[in-house]
């Protein structure tokens, strides 16, 4: 055919004989491809998880943004944080412990006939490697084995946590992050290796392949402790779609099974699709608005609990949230240990933040404050108008700025004086503990990291501190210290306590028992969850 | 060689040498002048202040600027061109990764403009005043105008929302890459498909690659159109056209071999151009369609003020456009060799 091509002497003819060949060969090639894909083994069954963002570190060790949300299924912790069970710490790797009389000795006991995906056995020496090379890599969440001065081999299922001063180290141990059980045989140096796709876990899951940025497959994992019987799922794929347009088209037309943070007025397109299904779970993530304790106006207890008064808490939940999130009552989320809808909350009341302000020696407002917020967060902005607002009732300026994270929490670190008055962000906790929310948020700092209210009280800091000390050994009167120390900064209103959130998820209704545990963020565990087959 | 090239690329490539420098000093200083805690990235924000300090030591920050400088100069030459604070990988490594994925979509996209704008601004300039030249004006001007992520969310609601027939983001589908996946040997889908012979996986990355593709090559396509339409018209009227028409020569030879070789020059450098800044402009049209490339990797770089990766992509970025310029303008002082004498 090529001859008769070559030999023909006009120009167009070899054209269309070209043309017509090209044809013929796109015709080829794609029948053959949709014919071996309409013929490919179905037998499998694969969730897929569309997700909000990458994965940067998939060091089970220093990982400290969403990966837990894969490590949750390729990796496991020694105990298990239930918080829909009255006795939330439950056990994972580790099947019971105990503490010594004076909180400083912590025994586990191990489960048997565990291995990691790499053959290698799950024993104490294995616990002792990985808190040791999470320690000693000091990234990430790593600081939350501050507490602990050595781990110790006892015989090879049980192992030893001793402490420099006391700290509930079961909580510890059942952190999202920086608690993972890693084998012993990873290389050296193996932070490249674990970002190349490469996992070493007891998880029920495995890695198989990883497209960085882009794309994570998980396989089953055949020798898992629990073992497979019943439906579960073959492989799982999270795929890393930034946009919420995507994420929801990607769920309704079948292409992804579940998928997260899909801002509420695109909820609405939803409404009428039977394949589609929308359930709010708790999370434990507050905004907060932290106060300047420390710079003028809001250095004045008054002004600060006056535009406490101010603030559209309703408002902002019916029209940001359409109802999806709760009016915080303190620092503490609600859902979690340490958290208590009885202490006091401010509403809006403009009378009250009105008589505020004229015993503060403002009778008509008439200053100026500034908030900063992050770019880019449409529900930060709302808020952050919304208070606009009403402070503008008040005569009260808000001087609203826009800043990314960085430039933000730049600002906020530098000199009180020339900060923000009011600075919007989230929180959520490593480990569950309201120590987390108390301490990062409110304990003074000599260099600021996180208490951007700068409040700096003494009888506070003891207060967390022992409680936190406590709570180990003694939960309930740590959680009664806690309560005490909450009541001191609200009355101090030393932050405004905006909104507990939940967690949206959109997923396709053949999917069965799926449940979000706040304990785990935006984490679903695989292996508990199942498809319906069709026909 | 023809006379005079040698001594015009080693002079070109002395003054790329100069700006490279210069681009990798600013970006240092600025990145240093821009208030942040680098070693806060790296250990998280809630690290106890004894691992700062030891991140602040690993990570060289405790040491004056000037070495600083020195030893970020030496990493880049030696191909270490430092970690990620967020990821705590390498750079390059990671640019490496993203890269391809990123060549492929702006590869296809000028490889569409040119097969697309070239054409139509031809027969543009040759039918000058027609209908089909209305219609190619309109087309480049909207090229040029609408935004990309607006095309491309357009084009994901038609072809797939609608029509179903391409698929919605991504570089394969989680079918394929689950039952034929790609062996990576150049991290060129379309490459890597043929060479193992993967003919499902090479249809399926073609099919992802159309949308990003064609929402990436509007631009271009405005560029191309109007720039050839215009220099095609200016050589159009010369003299030794005219010649060449009065002496009985096809016209199909003259516009096609005469004309337009002449023509060609300032919209193969406007097309360069484009594709040079196309290497970290395409980060809209990669995150409309999940592309993992290098657009996405800058944003997250800026956002997070990773600035070893922010210095990464600019230095990658730089020497991606100096390099671009570069190969343009050496064809351009070999097809006309008066170039190489300015």
């Amino acid at each position: 055919m090529l001859r008769y091509i070559l030999s023909q002497k006009s120009s167009q003819k070899k054209l269309y004989a070209i043309v017509a060949i090209v044809i013929i060969l796109v015709a080829a090639v794609g029948g053959y491809y949709y014919y071996q894909l309409s013929q490919g083994p179905k037998a499998k069954s694969i969730a897929v998880y569309s997700y909000v963002s990458d994965f940067p570190d998939l060091d089970p060790s220093s990982a400290f943004e969403d990966e837990q949300v894969i490590l949750a299924n390729t990796y496991e912790d020694l105990v298990y944080f239930d918080p829909s069970n009255t006795q939330p710490l439950q056990p994972w790797l580790a099947t019971s412990w105990e503490n010594s009389v004076d909180g400083l000795t912590w025994t586990f006991h191990l489960r048997t006939g565990v291995s990691f995906h790499d053959g290698a056995p799950f024993n104490a020496e294995a616990v002792k490697f990985s808190l040791e090379r999470t320690m000693s890599l000091g990234l990430g969440g790593a600081y939350i084995w501050d507490p602990v001065k050595a781990v110790n081999v006892v015989d090879d299922n049980t192992v030893q946590i001793l402490l420099k001063y006391p700290a509930p180290v079961p909580q510890m141990t059942s952190s999202q992050y920086a608690a993972w059980m890693i084998s012993p045989r990873i290389p050296a140096n193996a932070t490249d290796w674990f970002n190349e796709g490469h996992d070493a876990g007891t998880g029920p899951y495995m890695m198989k392949s990883y497209q960085k940025g882009f794309q994570v497959t998980l396989e089953k994992y055949p020798g898992y402790w629990k073992g497979w019987s019943g439906p579960h799922f073959d492989n799982v794929v999270f795929r890393v779609d930034r946009d919420p347009s995507v994420r929801l088209q990607a769920v309704q037309s079948g292409d992804a099974d579940m998928t997260l943070d899909i801002p509420v007025d695109l909820l609405s397109n939803i409404q009428g699709n039977a394949n589609v299904v929308v359930i709010d779970s708790k999370a434990y993530r507050n905004l907060v608005g932290m106060i300047n304790t420390v710079k003028a106006p809001t250095d004045n207890v008054l002004v600060r609990q006056a535009i406490s008064y101010a603030f559209p808490y309703k408002d902002v939940i019916d029209s940001v949230w359409k109802g999806h999130a709760r009016q915080s009552t303190g620092p503490v989320p609600t859902g979690m240990l340490g958290h208590f809808d009885d202490l006091s909350q401010y509403n809006l009341d403009v009378v009250k933040a009105q008589s505020l302000l004229t015993q503060a020696g403002y009778p008509n407002g008439g200053f100026t404050i500034t908030l900063t917020y992050t770019s880019g967060d449409q529900v930060e902005k709302s808020v952050a108008e919304l208070y606009k607002a009403q402070l503008a009732k008040l005569n009260i300026n808000l001087d609203i700025q826009e800043m990314t994270t960085r430039a933000k929490y730049t600002l906020a670190r530098g000199d009180p004086k020339q900060a923000q008055n009011i600075i919007l962000f989230y929180w959520w906790p490593t480990y569950i503990t309201a120590y987390d929310f108390l301490f990062n948020l409110f304990h003074s700092e000599k260099k600021h990291i996180f208490n951007f209210s700068y409040y700096n009280n003494s009888q506070y800091d003891n207060l967390i501190d022992q409680a936190s000390q406590l709570e180990g050994t003694n939960p309930t009167q740590a959680m009664q210290m806690y309560k005490q120390a909450q009541s001191m900064v609200i009355q101090d209103a030393a932050s405004l306590f905006i909104f507990d959130q939940d967690t949206t998820i959109v997923y396709n209704a053949k999917i069965h028992n799926l449940s979000d545990n706040p304990a785990y963020t935006e984490t679903i565990f695989f292996y508990n969850v199942w498809e319906e087959s069709s026909g | 060689m023809p006379t005079g090239l040698a001594r015009y690329i080693a002079r070109r490539l002395a003054l790329a040498l100069i700006v490279l420098l210069a681009v990798v000093t600013f970006t240092f200083i600025v990145a240093r002048v821009v208030p942040s805690d680098p070693a806060e990235l790296y250990v998280g924000p809630k690290a106890t202040a004894a691992q700062r300090e030891r991140a602040r030591i690993e990570l060289g920050l405790d040491k004056p600027l000037y070495v600083q400088y020195a030893s970020y100069l030496l990493g880049l030459v030696s191909g270490n061109w430092g970690i990620s604070l967020r990821a705590h990988t390498s750079v390059l490594g990671d640019i490496l990764t993203y890269l391809p994925a990123t060549l492929e979509i702006i590869i296809l996209a000028n490889i569409i403009a040119v097969m697309v704008g070239i054409p139509l601004g031809v027969y543009s300039a040759v039918r000058k005043g027609s209908l089909l030249d209305q219609a190619s004006r309109l087309t480049a001007i909207a090229g040029v105008s609408i935004p990309s992520f607006w095309f491309a969310l357009l084009l994901q609601l038609l072809f797939f929302g609608q029509l179903h027939v391409l698929p919605l983001e991504g570089r394969l589908s989680v079918d394929v890459s689950l039952y034929y996946p790609v062996k990576t040997i150049t991290g060129f889908y379309v490459l890597d498909s043929l060479l193992t012979l993967n003919i499902v996986a090479f249809v399926d990355t073609l099919r992802h690659l159309l949308l990003p593709a064609i929402a990436l090559a509007a631009y271009p396509i405005g560029l191309i159109t109007r720039m050839t339409r215009s220099m095609m018209i200016e050589v159009l009227r010369e003299t030794y056209i005219r010649f060449a028409r009065a002496n009985g020569i096809v016209e199909r030879l003259i516009i096609f071999k005469h004309a337009l070789k002449n023509a060609i020059t300032p919209t193969l450098t406007v097309l360069g151009l484009s594709f040079a800044y196309s290497i970290t402009g395409a980060v809209l049209i990669e995150i409309v369609f999940g592309w993992p490339g290098l657009g996405t990797y800058t944003l997250n770089a800026i956002i997070e003020a990773d600035y070893p990766a922010i210095l990464g992509v600019t230095i990658f970025g730089t020497m991606f456009y100096i390099v671009i310029n570069l190969f343009l303008d050496i064809l351009q002082s070999y097809l006309d060799p008066r170039v190489r004498f300015t």
